[in-house]
């Protein structure tokens, strides 16, 4: 036990020194903050100047309603958000209209028009021109401006009480909720369902990579070295493979425990919403057990390699298995209960990350809670004593990467 | 004293060590020699209990040697290396806690030992910045930091100059007067013939020869005399006992043939010439190491 201890000791504060670790405990949660963020800003950027729309309206019954409608919005110091101006002009075919248009927006004049082109009494067409599509919202306004109008004047016509018109034009929306055990109740938005699901599975890839980087890394450099036959003439190799995998453990918890404090801090801000904590301890659990479990995966694979850059290639392959449920958040929300993804929570390899996210995604019953963390436990035991087998021939087997039958010879081997 | 029985340990086809055995006894030094590939370093690890053998047995004060026997093993490997990036004195300090060295106890014992080794201004430093030569002694403190009853020195003096070399003999001479158990593995002949009175040679994982050195010399060393004489010393050359001479006018070396005496071959010649001096040639054990190595690879 007490070497154990003096392994875990080593690796702990060896790596805790190291720049990659300082490196991924700042970066990480960097990344990812940026990565939720930015497109939240993007997309609620200010807009700081008028926008000069045309409108080419040979009918000319849409153009003034338009106009009122598009002059409600303001951007800051009420400034409007929209200019409309007619370009509507008798002269010439509408080709030619159209032709001399476009030119005004190629040479930026205004940011673009509206066309509308009546071809008989009920059948209009709706296009708006610019030089670039996007604009989302604007557009969204465009086509909620001309449609209000459209009722608005075939209302006019028929006679009809223009206050169901309001009426007409308030749809009302479906809100999703979602019924938690207790009773509470929560609504059931996509993006903090998504946002907290990925959160966990990215950081727990993230630090994958980085320790498991770290941990072969290291192993490959007490194999080079020989330092490994130092190490085992002091102590067993099950007794050096279960203290790496201390020392790792405790530094991901270390890690963990840095970042939950961040998460605390901004916890309710914009950055980090509250409800992303709301199923935290389970997910703390499964969290550890897949870090241990593939850290105690690494240990055995990284006892094989020779160099480098094979230490490389093993922990791209490995990460890109724990990233499988970023892939499947989507269809995961359609349908929680999908088969697929029930088995994938069962699989030791994928089962901390697919918990994670069906945790975020509805209840999820104790027993299967229970049952997949006892799977997890057992499976961590499993995989210790398999690497175990498989560091105890590899460390000390240089030059060639053993092949598939030598491997399971060296499992057979007591 | 360390007990090695007919000791066997297979690899995928190769059999790396074939049925070797050997005593230690305290106080001496036992060398075990051989080309590269001979079977030393397997023999080593075998015995380190990093690799279990495929038969035969090993005991160490009458006890086989088991994961107990860890802390009480100091082993210097072939290759040189430790973690570069880190201090001196924490490597040191982390190797000597596997040990069972308490971190304050391996704290003095280095600084004695880097003190001894004019290394005390490096306890600081990063093992990187260290020469080569330097965190070769780093090395060496940390196989015999624990004080070892048994120490397994593979190569231990590669790559260190003349100087450095003599400070580490003299370390290693210490050690047997306080009666440690100490294999020293080597395919320097000189370094052999000046530590070990007891060596095994081996060759593809077979053992060559078990015994003192003297008795090596005697038994596979070219059986040659260097004569200095007057008078006329024809007829030594038509001697039965003589395999061969090289006679110069009042000067000779004879071989002669195996397993005859040379002072046999001084009562034939004293009565028929005088003899100013006569020797009986040692042959170096570099000699008869390439020699028999020869010997058993053609056979």
């Amino acid at each position: 036990m007490k070497k154990i201890y003096e392994v875990a000791r080593w690796e702990y504060i060896e790596k805790i020194k190291t720049k990659t670790f300082i490196i991924s405990l700042i970066l990480t949660p960097a990344i990812l903050i940026l990565f939720s963020i930015t497109p939240t800003l993007l997309t609620e950027q200010e807009v700081t100047h008028t926008k000069t729309i045309g409108i080419v309206d040979t009918s000319g019954l849409y153009i003034n309603g338009i106009r009122d409608k598009l002059s409600e919005y303001t951007i800051k110091n009420n400034q409007p958000n929209y200019l409309v101006i007619n370009l509507t002009s008798k002269k010439g075919s509408l080709y030619e209209l159209k032709k001399s248009t476009d030119k005004d927006v190629i040479n930026e004049k205004i940011e673009g028009y509206l066309l509308i082109e009546n071809a008989g009494t009920d059948s209009v067409s709706l296009s708006y021109r610019s030089k670039s599509l996007g604009n989302h919202k604007d557009v969204k306004r465009f086509e909620a401006a001309f449609n209000e109008n459209r009722i608005k004047l075939r209302f006019d016509k028929e006679n009809v009480k223009p206050y169901l018109l309001d009426y007409i034009s308030q749809s009302v929306e479906l809100n999703q909720i979602k019924i938690e055990e207790s009773g509470r109740e929560t609504t059931h938005d996509f993006m903090l369902t998504f946002f907290s699901s990925f959160i966990f599975i990215m950081l727990l890839m993230m630090m994958i990579i980085y320790s498991g980087g770290m941990l072969i890394r290291s192993l490959v450099e007490e194999k080079s070295n020989r330092l490994i036959e130092i190490l085992i003439s002091s102590c067993t190799p099950n007794e050096l493979l279960s203290g790496k995998i201390l020392g790792l453990s405790a530094l991901g918890l270390t890690q963990i425990f840095i970042w939950i404090m961040i998460g605390i801090s901004l916890a309710g801000t914009a950055i980090v919403p509250l409800e992303a904590f709301s199923n935290v301890l389970p997910i703390l659990v499964y969290f550890i057990l897949g870090f241990i479990f593939y850290t105690s995966l690494f240990v055995g694979i990284g006892s094989i390699v020779t160099s480098e850059q094979e230490a490389q290639q093993i922990t791209t392959y490995l990460s890109l298995l724990l990233v499988l449920p970023i892939i499947f958040v989507l269809p995961a929300l359609e349908n929680p209960d999908a088969f697929y993804i029930k088995i994938l929570s069962y699989i030791p390899l994928t089962l901390p990350s697919f918990m994670m996210l069906r945790l975020n995604i509805s209840p999820v019953p104790m027993w299967e809670i229970l049952s997949t963390i006892l799977i997890m436990i057992i499976s961590i035991y499993l995989m210790i004593d398999f690497s175990g087998k498989i560091f105890r021939v590899g460390i000390l087997s240089y030059g060639k990467r053993p092949t598939l039958k030598e491997l399971s010879r060296w499992l057979k081997e007591k | 004293m360390l007990v090695v029985e007919n000791l066997r340990k297979e690899f995928k086809n190769v059999v790396a060590v074939d049925n070797i055995s050997f005593k230690v006894e305290e106080g001496r030094i036992f060398g075990i020699l051989g080309p590269n590939g001979a079977g030393k370093t397997t023999t080593i690890r075998t015995v380190l209990n990093i690799i279990k053998p495929n038969w035969g047995q090993i005991t160490f004060n009458g006890k086989p040697i088991t994961n107990e026997f860890f802390n009480i093993i100091g082993y210097l490997p072939e290759e040189r290396g430790l973690y570069k990036k880190s201090k001196v004195i924490e490597v040191i300090q982390y190797l000597a806690g596997l040990k069972k060295i308490p971190r304050r106890k391996a704290y003095s014992e280095a600084k004695f030992w880097l003190q001894k080794l004019e290394l005390e201004q490096y306890i600081d430093k990063k093992i990187e910045e260290l020469s080569k030569g330097n965190q070769q002694k780093i090395q060496f403190i940390i196989s015999i930091i624990h004080n070892p009853k048994l120490l397994i020195l593979d190569e231990p003096f590669t790559g260190f100059d003349p100087i450095n070399q003599t400070i580490i003999k003299e370390i290693i001479l210490s050690f047997v007067t306080s009666g440690k158990v100490i294999i020293l593995s080597t395919h320097q002949m000189e370094t052999a013939e000046r530590l070990c009175p007891d060596i095994l040679l081996m060759n593809k994982g077979k053992e060559v020869y078990k015994g003192t050195i003297n008795n090596l010399k005697r038994n596979f060393g070219v059986n040659t005399v260097k004569i200095e004489f007057e008078g006329d010393a024809h007829f030594i050359g038509s001697l039965p006992v003589v395999k061969n001479i090289d006679r110069y006018s009042n000067y000779a070396e004879v071989q002669l043939n195996e397993n005859i005496d040379p002072s046999e071959f001084l009562k034939m010649l004293v009565d028929k010439i005088s003899i100013k001096h006569f020797s009986v040639l040692e042959p170096t054990l570099n000699k008869i190491f390439i020699d028999v190595i020869k010997q058993t690879q053609t056979q």
